[in-house]
């Protein structure tokens, strides 16, 4: 078992050749004192580069070298994107890292275990047709008559919860289960099984995806009701910056600060990283991910562990689910298609949870999700094409994973 | 559109330009689409590029790579960099509803060029007519196969439906039957072939609805960006011929695109639909410019397209009324 900690123990003060002496070199040396001396700056100098070296290393483990480079990438380009600082491209950065942050939470359990789950997208699809169909409050027979749901679970007046009490948290619940089902087996699959991970989440991503989409007929289900959209897009907290000069603010200068998708992705995260952290669970989790095997004899349940990681994975995407429909307002069979799976994978491999397993932090995803999340903003503000966009995105993501390896020989050498 | 037979469309994008009400200043423009996979794509995009760029505006483009989400995001990016409208052309109607109202809630006012949401009442809306123009293609193309048909024989139609979360789709499927239905007693029931607007989704399904139903006598295929898929399921079943030659199989399509100029003129296709590509970008554009000049933050206007059928027996009078032949005549499928 092995506790990926980054914060490792505090640097021993490194003396370089002259030792401790070189930093008290009296005055007034001779020519061999010279040359002595000499060697205390070469020392010293050797010294100072030890130290630095040694606190890059730290800065490179450190839970927030993440926010840093973060912090450090949005300085950079403030001069250049002066928007990157509107209060509105804030707002709006935040709004796009929350059900990304939900997804890759999920995705995280499922790397630190050595694993990866490619039917997060597929899920993310079914579970916003199987929210659409029961939620939807109307629907039409002109676009829907062909689908297999029309007729039997979707008609014109909607879904079979439209106006039923608690109708709403019967389709979340709903959602949620269908992302608990293929997560459950997928983790069968690669526990019991035995198959590899990609293999089974590779086909659940195809044929998941398919499904959803014969379900439908690749056709939207709207409308949704406006109470499950406020779960997308509705605001708790909103702020007006400056003095109302006007009866009427206009609403592209008010705000959103605490949002229901925030409020969702952080308990959500909150609770992930507790599980993670502090419970025997956590433990089990990162001591599949170190060496399976060693995990087996100490008497882990691995296989327990393994389905429980799928299934919060796969739950994860179903809860990123209720957050993108809501914020597209339908239930969408093609949600998570395309290169959604290069954002999730790459927010987490760039926060540092390591794809060899092992190794891995929510806190870490926060500030991976976080900083992918300001890469596409600012690449879209240096109007780049999309074709751009995502060949920077791959090659960060490289980047990344060659940051992992580097991050991991670093961890190795100091635990010598 | 009388104005592309003189010249061409370099000129009349000029002409264009000129017709559009500038502004009291220079404006800055989202234009997001979702993607340029066609023909009609590309040379709407040109079209609003070149216009708002000859007449001084700011252009900020965002391509959405058929990813809803991701258009709804640039759409929310560009509404924080401050811009003064938003064209948008929408990955399908629903995701236009949400982003239409999405921008209109934030003050900027919102043309959709082409692809209407699925609910018209907001934002401004520039469609054709789908089911009207789709009608009167297929008018043609049933009043020919019933002329080469022997007595009171009943023939085969088909149609590749586009994608139907797309109302264009819905709208040209409608005109379809309208046409069909027409004449009832000599129609079977026509086949239906989903291309979701995929190619390749196109290419499987048709495969499998000519290998199972080979006597196919007309086929009306939603979007002109299908012919080379059509064409590439025909050809090796002998069924790729020139009006007037043994098996011909009635073809027709909707968009008026290059490529189905050329198959007209070489006898391959008998009509298409025509929707007046350089009417539609010209009307977005002076709508969003006269709102954002009266500061109107949530223009509501639906623009309709007539548009018209180009057949084989009218493409030597209108033929540079379609944009595709004007594109065409420039060597546009040479490049």
């Amino acid at each position: 078992m092995s506790e990926p900690a980054r914060s490792v123990p505090r640097p021993l003060p490194v003396a370089g050749p002259g030792g401790a002496g070189a930093r008290s070199a009296p005055p007034g040396i001779g020519r061999a004192d010279g040359a002595r001396a000499h060697g205390i700056a070469a020392g010293a100098r050797h010294g100072i580069l030890a130290r630095l070296s040694r606190r890059a290393g730290d800065l490179l483990l450190s839970d927030y070298f993440v926010l840093y480079l973060s912090l450090a990438y949005v300085l950079v380009l403030l001069p250049f994107l002066p928007t990157l600082s509107n209060p509105a491209n804030l707002s709006n950065v935040l709004s796009n890292m929350w059900p990304l942050l939900v997804v890759a939470v999920g995705q995280t359990f499922v790397l630190t275990i050595a694993g990866i789950d490619l039917s997060q997208g597929s899920v993310i699809g079914l579970a916003s047709v199987v929210g659409g169909a029961l939620l939807a409050v109307g629907g039409s027979g002109a676009v829907l008559e062909n689908a297999p749901l029309w007729g039997t679970v979707l008609t014109e007046e909607g879904g079979p919860l439209a106006g039923v009490p608690y109708g709403l948290l019967v389709g979340i619940v709903a959602m949620l289960v269908t992302g608990a089902i293929i997560g459950l087996i997928n983790g069968v699959s690669v526990a019991y099984l035995n198959m590899p991970p990609f293999m089974v989440t590779l086909v659940g991503l195809i044929g998941i995806g398919a499904f959803a989409i014969w379900l439908t007929q690749s056709e939207n289900i709207r409308p949704l009701p406006d109470s499950f959209v406020e779960l997308g897009k509705g605001d708790l907290v909103s702020v007006y910056l400056g003095a109302q000069d006007e009866p009427r603010i206009p609403r592209r200068q008010i705000y959103s600060f605490v949002t229901y998708p925030m409020v969702i992705a952080l308990l959500i995260a909150i609770g992930a990283h507790l599980l993670l952290s502090r419970t025997v669970f956590g433990r089990y989790v990162y001591a599949i991910g170190a060496n399976r095997r060693a995990a087996e004899i100490s008497g882990v349940p691995v296989k327990r562990i393994i389905v429980a990681v799928f299934i919060i994975s796969a739950v994860c995407a179903a809860a990123g689910s209720i957050l993108y429909s809501a914020r597209l307002e339908a239930g969408r069979p093609t949600l998570g298609e395309g290169a959604f799976l290069l954002d999730v994978v790459g927010a987490v491999v760039i926060g540092g949870t390591s794809l060899f397993g092992g190794k891995g932090k929510i806190i870490w995803t926060v500030w991976g999700v976080l900083f992918f999340v300001l890469l596409s903003n600012t690449l879209n503000l240096m109007n780049l094409s999309s074709f751009h966009i995502d060949m920077v995105k791959g090659g960060v993501i490289l980047a990344a994973a060659m940051l992992d390896v580097l991050r991991t020989r670093l961890m190795r050498e100091r635990a010598i | 559109m009388k104005r592309l037979t003189t010249f061409g469309v370099g000129a009349a994008l000029a002409t264009m330009g000129a017709a559009i009400a500038a502004p009291a200043s220079a404006a800055t423009i989202c234009f997001a689409f979702q993607d340029l996979e066609t023909e009609f794509w590309v040379a709407g995009h040109a079209a609003i590029i070149k216009t708002l760029e000859d007449e001084g505006h700011q252009v900020i483009e965002r391509n959405a790579n058929e990813d809803a989400n991701r258009q709804l995001e640039q759409v929310r990016d560009c509404i924080a960099q401050g811009v003064d409208g938003i064209i948008i052309i929408p990955q399908d109607g629903e995701s236009a509803v949400t982003i239409v109202k999405e921008a209109q809630e934030n003050d900027v006012p919102i043309a959709v060029f082409n692809r209407p949401p699925s609910d018209l009442s907001r934002g401004i809306v520039v469609v054709a007519d789908n089911a009207s123009i789709a009608g009167q293609a297929v008018d043609f193309l049933a009043e020919q196969a019933l002329a080469a048909a022997g007595e009171g024989e009943k023939l085969q139609p088909l149609i590749l439906v586009g994608d139907l979360g797309d109302p264009n789709a819905v709208g040209r499927k409608e005109g379809f039957y309208n046409a069909i239905n027409a004449h009832k007693d000599r129609f079977e029931t026509p086949i239906e072939v989903a291309t979701e607007w995929d190619a390749a989704t196109a290419l499987a399904n048709l495969e499998a609805a000519v290998t199972a139903n080979p006597e196919i006598d007309l086929i009306f295929t939603s979007s002109d960006f299908l012919f080379p898929t059509i064409r590439s399921v025909l050809e090796p079943r002998g069924m790729w011929k020139k009006r007037g030659e043994e098996g011909h199989v009635i073809l027709g399509g909707l968009d008026g695109d290059a490529t189905a100029c050329k198959l007209i003129k070489d006898g391959f296709v008998d009509a298409t639909g025509v929707q007046d590509l350089y009417f539609e970008a010209d009307e977005a554009l002076k709508a969003i410019l006269t709102a954002i000049d009266a500061g109107e933050y949530a223009p509501n206007e639906v623009i309709e397209d007539p548009g018209f059928a180009l057949t084989s027996a009218n493409i030597g009078e209108r033929e540079m009324d379609m944009w595709g032949c004007v594109l065409l005549s420039e060597g546009f499928l040479d490049k």
